[in-house]
């Protein structure tokens, strides 16, 4: 799946905190409220995530009924695995505050990081 | 063609004894944004020491292409004639002339691939920072945004804008004084622009994966960027406070099997230096060795060349190509 554009993340987002099906027209009728959109605008931007395998369209009488492929949840999990790898195999650059570990080395590691924090103040 | 050959000779050096002498000067971390700056100028000093010997090569062969009869293209007017005779005695004098073609092509290819790697690799990251934002939740307060994860993560991602992300199982594992010291380690990566860094410096291990110096390279400025993105965070909040942090965030979670080996060696590196900060002249004894280091290693290439050009070095044994016109 390819990525999103800043609009298709918006109107995702949208998908994402609604339940079931949603038109074209009512994403509009609630982006509307907030921002100077056309409805065409709102269409192809929905066409386009429907092209790239974000969203699922059922027809509904003349309308399209959009659904997202993935929840948020699934969707996080995915980003964290890109996470996980990272600066391994892939083109992805962040910067971790800690890279994750085997628990095995997690364990030595907790332990001597005790030990070391422990240095200054006995208890 | 002999300053060529010397700064060709000259990176071959850098190169087979870099990694090792940088290796030792760095490991401590006593000075990470010096160790930094030393590795960078390393393989600048390659690079530059590459395309300077290039265009020696290519200068030298345009004034011979431009000189009415110049060498090489009467040699190859030459060379016509004999192969139409059967000799081909004045092929020979045509290597030079391969050997640029050879050394411009490579050097346009690894441009190229370098340049289509940093593209890539910025497309993705900007692209998984708007993602994390959009699937991520915005608490108030937190400058980072957070997702639903079992693993303790934190890390940065450079975009438009940069964006912290953090999650759940992160979040829950920090105290405030800690969740500020991760905050500004990672607001420390972003200040310093490390992303930059890093992409530059993989792109090119990731470009010529066979060069141990860009491999080593890469790796080492990975780990030299956490220990100054930690000193950042513990000049403001303490180093005991960063330290109880990495403490926080080491436990244990479903990780992918087969993670990095060398991690949890490199995490009670980051974590000895701030437990014990190497005693003052230690450091001023490390920073005077880097600077030196990194001095001698940018001027490399002009001074090779240079030693080529008045002839003082004797690296190369083809004299055919005298330097002055």
């Amino acid at each position: 799946m390819r990525g999103f554009g800043d609009l298709e993340a918006v109107v995702i987002d949208r998908l994402w905190s609604r339940e079931g099906r949603t038109t074209v027209r009512q994403v509009f009728e609630e982006l509307s409220l907030e921002r100077d959109i056309a409805y065409t605008t709102v269409m192809s931007t929905m066409d386009n995530l429907h092209r790239k395998g974000w969203l699922a369209r059922q027809r509904q009488g003349k309308a399209f009924a959009y659904w997202p492929t993935l929840t948020r949840e699934q969707y996080s999990a995915r980003l964290m695995r890109d996470a996980l790898s990272a600066g391994r195999n892939s083109d992805l650059v962040l910067t971790h505050f800690l890279q994750q570990m085997t628990e095995e080395e997690s364990a030595t590691l907790r332990v001597a990081l005790r030990r070391l924090a422990s240095t200054e103040d006995p208890e | 063609m002999s300053v060529a050959v010397c700064l060709l000779l000259y990176s071959v050096a850098v190169v087979v004894l870099g990694p090792g002498l940088l290796v030792r000067l760095t490991r401590a971390g006593v000075a990470p944004r010096l160790g930094v700056a030393a590795w960078l100028v390393g393989i600048g000093s390659v690079v530059a020491a590459w395309a300077a010997g290039a265009a020696f090569l290519a200068a030298e062969l345009a004034r011979d292409w431009t000189r009415p009869g110049g060498a090489v293209a009467s040699a190859c007017f030459a060379m016509l004639q004999q192969a139409a005779l059967g000799r081909y005695g004045m092929l020979v004098q045509l290597g030079p002339l391969a050997l640029a073609m050879l050394a411009a092509t490579a050097l346009v290819v690894l441009t190229w691939r370098l340049s289509r790697c940093l593209v890539r690799t910025r497309t993705s990251t900007h692209q998984h920072a708007r993602m994390a934002r959009t699937a991520g939740r915005h608490l108030d307060g937190l400058p980072a945004v957070v997702l639903d994860a079992p693993e303790r993560l934190a890390y940065c991602v450079a975009g438009r804008p940069h964006t912290i992300v953090l999650t759940s199982a992160a979040l829950d594992a920090l105290d405030d004084p800690h969740l500020d010291a991760v905050l500004s380690h990672e607001r420390a990566h972003l200040a310093g622009r490390h992303h930059l860094i890093l992409a530059a410096s993989r792109g090119l291990a990731a470009t010529l994966p066979r060069i141990d110096l860009f491999t080593t390279a890469a790796a080492e400025i990975t780990r030299l960027l956490e220990m100054c993105a930690d000193d950042a965070a513990a000049r403001t909040h303490g180093s005991r406070t960063v330290l109880a942090a990495l403490l926080a965030l080491s436990g244990t979670a479903p990780t992918p099997s087969g993670a990095l080996g060398a991690t949890g060696v490199e995490v009670l590196a980051r974590a000895q230096r701030l437990a014990a900060p190497p005693p003052p002249a230690e450091r001023m004894r490390a920073r005077l060795a880097l600077t030196a280091t990194s001095i001698l290693l940018a001027a490399g290439p002009l001074l090779t060349g240079t030693l080529a050009a008045t002839g003082l070095a004797l690296c190369s044994p083809m004299t055919g190509f005298p330097m002055t016109g």
